[in-house]
């Protein structure tokens, strides 16, 4: 029990920033290294097992800035960019991803290099040790705790980017390096430069957790290219737009997410107002030899009014990415996913005829006949359109009353364009008398009747004066 | 005709020869994958006892409403009843396929998918060439050219998807590759025996088939029993 206690109470105070001196231990000079006694195995997780990767000597050049940021998360999720001058990543789980923290380092720094500017990194187990020792151009990658401090001891103040007061205040009463402000009294400290310089310190040394933020991903892509001259021909804007589809499918793959829509702007010379094309895809897309596909036949669609001088992509919303392994077998095998195709055959039809002209077809408990059958989005999913849906296809009473109908309906019903004469009826009436109650009323005979070259139709008989005969379905 | 005898070793050879499926003689039916048609007077008629498990397949009529889907709802119930449920694509019906009906004969309603286009031909390779769906029904308009059926075919190889196309009988004359040709007509009417509440059906005659019957023959179809 007393155990117990007192390793928690240890834990307790390594968590949280190192007390201060109470006024009756102020004269005693006590040293500002409170992690000295700390085992290592008694810190908390997160402070213990972390390793940053800082990169600094950033330009205000935002598109630099913004690529750095995308290469970084194929290194981790874990990505800061709150300092101006740097980025921070958090990359301890992926030294065996890369093989080593020494062979992470080296490709991080071999990927950034080729984007020039002058960039130095530290890798070290606290973000602002990692931030302080690169500002310093010591590349250097500091694993473990122990080792910290005497690597950041050499180091001129100046690297923690305090105020400019604070550094002349230290320059005058002689500190001019960091050894020697982690030497200084914690409450004396405290005292001249203030609470929150004392914290950065704690963090520095990893005494205090230093929580970061995380870098938010971009939500949607959007990237724009204007080709040194105009593009006359479809061709031309697919092989140009052919990168950006690429950088599309990295920006997918990266956050394990796809899309199921992408829009294309072109601009035209003067006056033609811009062209929007939109592709909807069936399912979430992300691959970009899809996508390019799909734009080539909404590109052949589309005339175009003039010769493009830019394009722009720009996604839709991004969805989670549903993986499935593929498939052993072709589509035409035996046991093949072989409903897979339709997905892309719907997409595919979709983005050359239009919308609308594909759809499928649902059932409505309606007595009218022209209301009882309904043009419904294809169910492409796993679920069938709704559970009523389904109740209803396979309630058997529904479908013996469905017996008398036609496999072909008119889209309206036609004034029976034969004489009587010249047709049989075979079975009826049957009479549909319903609806009065929301203005679209009808009250019919129906007959099943046999036209004289072979075909069956149904026809009806209206109840109202002056009978007159309509031709509705026939029989396939 | 060939008549072997298995004593001689060339004959054996020649036998083994003939097994190959786009090897038929004059009067033997084709060895084709074949699915049945769910009628037993067109099953013994067409050669390998059904419909091709893929290839083309023209249904010619008179006019629209003859019987001529009839005769494919038994294969539409079929794709429906496989796991998991396989589609089937409508392009560019006459009319509007009315849901009812379908429910009635035991069709899948979610797995039909209806294609409206001006361009038929292009949407039924697409649907045959992916793979995706079970069967293809399609009104190609008229007079299809050689070189689109080919293509036609083609993907429906591809897609190993069989692709019912329904041509006016007028178009009986045009030279075709489909491996299938049926004439669809309604039975004559006025017959002493027709009286309202029998038996519906319909008059075929295999036009073109590899070793099919010759003969015209009649279906009837057990109307709203199921």
């Amino acid at each position: 029990m007393a155990r117990r206690e007192r390793v928690a109470s240890t834990r307790r105070a390594l968590i949280r920033p190192a007390p201060l001196q109470t006024s009756q231990q102020r004269g005693r000079a006590a040293p500002l290294l409170p992690w000295s006694a700390a085992p290592t195995d008694e810190l908390p997780f997160e402070t213990a097992n972390e390793s940053w990767l800082a990169l600094c000597g950033l330009s205000d050049d935002s598109t630099t800035r913004a690529h750095i940021t995308t290469l970084a998360f194929d290194f981790s999720p874990r990505v800061n960019t709150d300092e101006p001058d740097a980025i921070l990543l958090e990359v301890r789980g992926s030294f065996r991803l890369f093989g080593g923290a020494r062979a992470l380092c080296r490709q991080f720094v071999e990927r950034t290099t080729s984007l020039g500017g002058s960039l130095s990194w530290a890798l070290a187990p606290t973000p602002l040790a990692a931030l302080a020792l690169a500002r310093a151009r010591q590349q250097v990658i500091v694993l473990s705790r122990e080792r910290l401090v005497g690597l950041l001891s050499p180091l001129p103040p100046t690297v923690l980017r305090w105020p400019e007061a604070t550094r002349q205040r230290l320059e005058s009463i002689g500190v001019r390096s960091l050894g020697d402000v982690l030497r200084l009294p914690r409450a004396g400290f405290a005292q001249r430069f203030g609470q929150a310089a004392l914290q950065s310190l704690d963090r520095l040394t990893g005494a205090a957790v230093d929580l970061r933020r995380n870098h938010r991903k971009a939500e949607r892509f959007r990237s724009r290219i204007e080709p040194s001259f105009e593009l006359q021909s479809d061709a031309l804007i697919l092989r140009h737009l052919e990168p950006v589809l690429l950088d599309l499918e990295h920006f997918l793959c990266l956050r394990q997410a796809a899309i199921e829509a992408l829009q294309l702007r072109l601009r035209h010379v003067a006056p033609h107002a811009e062209t929007h094309l939109v592709l909807r895809f069936a399912a979430p897309q992300w691959q970009a030899a899809a996508c390019r596909e799909l734009l080539a036949l909404q590109l052949a669609r589309s005339v175009l009014p003039a010769a493009v001088i830019s394009c722009e992509l720009r996604s839709g919303a991004l969805r989670p990415r549903v993986a499935c392994s593929a498939a052993l077998w072709r589509g035409s095998e035996q046991g093949a996913g072989v409903t897979a195709g339709v997905p892309a055959l719907v997409e595919r039809l979709r983005a050359r005829l239009g919308e609308e002209a594909v759809y499928g077809l649902c059932l409505v408990p309606e007595h009218r006949p022209e209301r009882a059958s309904r043009i419904a989005e294809p169910a492409l999913g796993l679920h069938v359109a709704g559970s009523d849906q389904a109740s209803l296809t396979n309630d058997i009473a529904i479908r013996r009353s469905f017996t008398r109908r036609p496999l072909w309906l008119l889209q309206q019903p036609r004034v029976l364009p034969w004489p009587l004469a010249k047709l049989q009826l075979l079975e009826g009436p049957e009479r549909i008398e319903t609806g009065w109650w929301d203005g679209a009323e009808v009250a019919r005979d129906y007959y099943i009747a046999r036209h004289r070259d072979g075909s069956r139709l149904w026809i009806y008989r209206r109840r109202a004066l002056p009978h007159e005969w309509y031709w509705h379905g026939v029989f396939g | 005709m060939v008549t072997p005898t298995p004593k001689e070793p060339q004959s054996r050879e020649l036998e083994a020869l003939l097994e190959h499926p786009a090897i038929w003689c004059g009067r033997s039916a084709a060895r084709v994958a074949t699915r049945s048609t769910g009628y037993a007077e067109l099953d013994a008629a067409l050669p390998g006892g059904g419909w091709p498990a893929q290839g083309l397949v023209e249904i010619l009529t008179s006019r629209s409403g003859v019987g001529e889907i009839q005769l494919l709802v038994p294969l539409l119930v079929q794709s429906g009843q496989l796991a998991p449920p396989r589609w089937a694509a409508w392009v560019a019906p006459p009319f509007e396929p009315y849901a009812p009906a379908l429910v009635a004969a035991g069709v899948p309603l979610a797995q039909q998918l209806i294609i409206r286009t001006a361009q038929p031909l292009w949407a039924i390779e697409q649907a045959l060439s992916s793979g995706g769906c079970a069967m293809v029904l399609g009104w190609p308009g008229p007079r299809p050219g050689i070189t689109a059926l080919r293509r036609l075919q083609l993907a429906a190889q591809r897609g190993g998807t069989p692709a019912f196309l329904f041509r006016p009988l007028g178009e009986a004359t045009c030279s075709s590759i489909a491996e299938l040709r049926i004439v669809c007509e309604p039975l004559p009417m006025a017959q002493p025996g027709v009286r309202p509440g029998t038996q519906p059906g319909a008059q075929l005659q295999l036009l073109k088939s590899r070793g099919g019957l010759r003969s015209p023959f009649s279906v009837h179809w057990n109307h709203g029993q199921t």
